[in-house]
């Protein structure tokens, strides 16, 4: 290489070290220090681009210098090494600075030593103590009885019937006493499996009524996971109408790291080999766990610093006893029970109220925003100009839900029609139609029989029950002539297809770069609910529903979609929506009389309907 | 409010109210927007039209002459009565009116030309 070219290399490497501690320091103020320090930051690979712990600590590993705690934070290009001694932190330092290819298609990592490790972020989950409810018995078998139990779920091999095998994608498992169905994450209590939990596991109940562990029946399912270095499990809550608590989790074989999670809170355990452990109470019902897969642990010293530890292959026995009934905790955010009860009550509040909410969080909502939605309602949806297009000329089409009419002129040949409800939006649409008039869609003053073609975009979706739904598709109905054809688009509750995200997902530029669990979301939203139900006694809603965050995936059918004011006062409305199962809207169509299913379809995150009536 | 939509516009909706058809039709303030005159369109449409209404509103409009009380045969042939059909179903933008229901003297008013269908809870 060319001197010249050396020096340019040389240059770059600076310019970008200099960058990426000016990021560090504008996340988390750590500076930069000259002079070798306990703390150092990798500055340029970390979680964000594909970094992980077992990488960045075997090549620390591999300078011979001590780590005794390592900071990936999460989705960022950086992450910290604490040292004990400043002996070991230079020899991290000259061992891995502009050395060590941890980074994307083996690029060098850069380093620099750094006065502090990041403080809101330094507290780790070994700080916190345990969850409620959570208790740990050490030494709870000895080597002998880890055997003779390692036995004993052994004896029934592979491929037998009378006990559930299978080998998951990251662990091995076998089932006693009833098979756990991974689909339902439930268990059948009328299908018990041939082998009951084997009797040598007896003298451990007998072992735990001497502790001061929680009152226990006897357990009659049994749960063997086999772990490989490297494998885990994700974060998960026993579910809540399966087991009673508590939950007893037997660790053989190797040690491991169990992580427990509450939203925010989260607090590592370390499962030695042959200790059992007990969750009951709020550590059953409301945090998750799970295990890293991962091949090495970072674990506490005796000295409470942080030290690395390798996995060895592990089996743990989980002992749960059925349910048999629903959920009957104080724990609601994790609940299954709970999750699906809640939804009836809340269909049953809204249509009672169903007009005062259609009037108040509908149609005074649209009218209020008119101008700034009709500024964002510009451009015709392709497969609904597609419809519009099928007709042919001088047919009579009726727009219910015409919003700023751009449906209106979509199809020059046509007489287009257009009703709504708000009177604002009707201001907007007159100006170019001069043909539209003011009603609701479950009364169209409209001649029976007399139109050629209906659309209702995005409009039924906003009445609060079910029964007015199928009313709105009566009356399209009751308007068409025999032969004529309605299309109707409703929001969907699922916001993907085939992987793919709905335009209205895509637009999100931030929520969903986080990529969070099911739990973590059920969390937030319970944490969302939680907040709705303050800010509801204030805005005195006549239906106390979720607060749907928007460009992110629907968590319940029945929410309230804020719309926030371009102007100055940045007001935040809330409309309310209630978004389509699948197949939803096709049971809806088929209670409809004199009208045939022509085309369902799923477009960009709506389910949408062609029917056509029937001669009568 | 374009003399063809209100051809369309029925007050059946309310509680006993059996044909709601056709509207009482009154005009306080109108105004003419001249369009393209497209006699096939014209004459394609009427099929789908109520000639009673077509009629009513031609008398509302003081264009009763122009219009016959009954739709003639052959009205394709009549490229002058196509001419004034379009004159009265197109070009004619109530702006201030109201729409009477024939049954229960149910006023709705049409105001900045949007007719207000909208019915209280307690009429239906």
């Amino acid at each position: 290489m060319h001197v010249e070219q050396k020096v340019n290399k040389a240059k770059k490497a600076e310019k970008k070290q200099r960058r990426c501690l000016a990021i560090i320091k504008a996340d988390c103020n750590v500076s930069q220090s000259d002079s070798p320090t306990l703390y150092l930051a990798i500055l340029n690979v970390g979680l964000s681009n594909g970094l992980n712990e077992e990488a960045l600590l075997a090549a620390a590993a591999a300078t011979g210098g001590q780590v005794s705690q390592v900071l990936m934070l999460p989705s960022k290009s950086y992450c910290f090494l604490a040292c004990t001694t400043l002996n070991d932190s230079q020899l991290v330092y000259q061992g891995m600075h502009n050395r060590a290819t941890i980074g994307q298609q083996g690029a060098v990592a850069y380093l620099s030593y750094v006065l502090q490790l990041p403080k809101d972020i330094e507290e780790n989950g070994w700080q916190q103590s345990l969850p409620n409810g959570l208790v740990l018995l050490p030494n709870f078998v000895n080597e002998t009885e880890e055997a003779a139990l390692l036995q004993a779920v052994a004896v029934v091999g592979p491929g037998s019937a009378s006990t559930a095998d299978t080998n998951l994608k990251h662990r091995h498992v076998k089932h006693f006493g009833y098979e756990f169905l991974y689909g339902s994450n439930n268990v059948d209590p009328l299908q018990p499996l041939e082998q009951p939990i084997p009797t040598a596991c007896d003298f451990l109940w007998q072992r735990l009524a001497c502790c001061e562990a929680p009152a226990l029946d006897t357990p009659d399912q049994l749960t063997v996971n086999e772990y490989e270095p490297g494998q885990g499990i994700p974060p998960h809550v026993d579910t809540h109408s399966a087991f009673v608590d508590p939950i007893l989790s037997l660790s053989l074989q190797s040690d491991v790291v169990m992580d427990f999670r509450r939203g925010q809170e989260f607090v590592h355990v370390l499962l030695p080999r042959r200790s059992l452990l007990v969750m009951s109470g709020e550590s059953r019902y409301d945090w998750t766990h799970g295990i890293k897969p991962k091949h090495i642990d970072v674990i506490p010293t005796p000295a409470g610093s942080l030290t690395t530890q390798s996995r060895t292959k592990r089996t743990s026995l989980t002992f749960r006893r059925l349910r048999r009934g629903p959920c009957d905790c104080q724990y609601p955010t994790l609940c299954d029970t709970r999750q699906t009860t809640a939804p009836r009550a809340v269909t049953d509040e809204l249509a009672t109220h169903a007009s005062h909410l259609e009037q108040q969080n509908v149609h005074e909502v649209y009218d209020k925003i008119a101008n700034h939605f009709s500024d964002t309602r510009h451009t015709p949806w392709p497969q609904v100009a597609e419809f519009l297009n099928s007709f042919e000329p001088h047919s009579v089409l009726l727009d219910v839900g015409c919003g700023n009419g751009k449906y209106l002129g979509c199809n020059p040949q046509l007489l287009a029609i257009g009703c709504d409800r708000s009177l604002g939006l009707l201001g907007v649409s007159n100006a170019r139609a001069r043909n539209v008039f003011r009603c609701d869609c479950l009364q169209l003053p409209v001649r029976s029989g007399s139109i050629d073609g209906c659309i209702s975009i995005a409009v039924i979706h906003h009445l609060a029950s079910g029964e007015r739904r199928l009313t709105a598709l009566r009356e399209l109905s009751r308007v068409l002539r025999p032969g004529g054809r309605a299309l109707v688009y409703v929001w969907a509750k699922d916001q993907r297809r085939n992987d793919n995200k709905s335009a209205y997902l895509r637009q999100n530029k931030a929520v969903n770069k986080q990529r969070t669990t099911e739990q973590a979301q059920r969390q937030k939203l319970a944490q969302q609910l939680e907040r709705m139900e303050l800010d509801q006694q204030q805005l005195q809603v006549p239906v106390p529903l979720p607060v749907h965050t928007n460009r992110t995936e629907f968590q319940q059918q029945d929410v309230y979609v804020p719309w926030k004011t371009k102007d100055e006062q940045r007001t935040t409305f809330l409309r309310y929506y209630h978004v389509f199962e699948d197949q939803e809207l096709e049971r809806l169509v088929s209670q409809v009389e004199d009208i045939v299913l022509r085309r369902s379809y799923y477009d960009q995150g709506n389910h949408c309907v062609i029917f056509e009536k029937m001669p009568q | 409010m374009k003399l063809s939509t209100y051809n369309f516009l029925t007050s059946m909706a309310i509680k006993g109210v059996k044909v709601g058809y056709p509207l009482k039709l009154t005009i306080n303030k109108k105004d003419v927007i001249e369009s393209e005159f497209n006699p096939v369109f014209i004459e394609r449409l009427l099929p789908k039209l109520d000639w009673s209404a077509v009629y009513g509103a031609a008398q509302v409009a003081e264009l009763a002459e122009d219009i016959p009380a009954a739709q003639p045969e052959n009205i394709a042939e009549d490229e002058q009565l196509l001419q004034r059909l379009h004159h009265l179903l197109f070009e004619i933008d109530v702006l201030e009116g109201q729409l009477e229901c024939p049954e229960t003297g149910r006023i709705f008013p049409i105001a900045d030309g949007i007719p207000n269908m909208l019915l209280n809870e307690d009429e239906v």
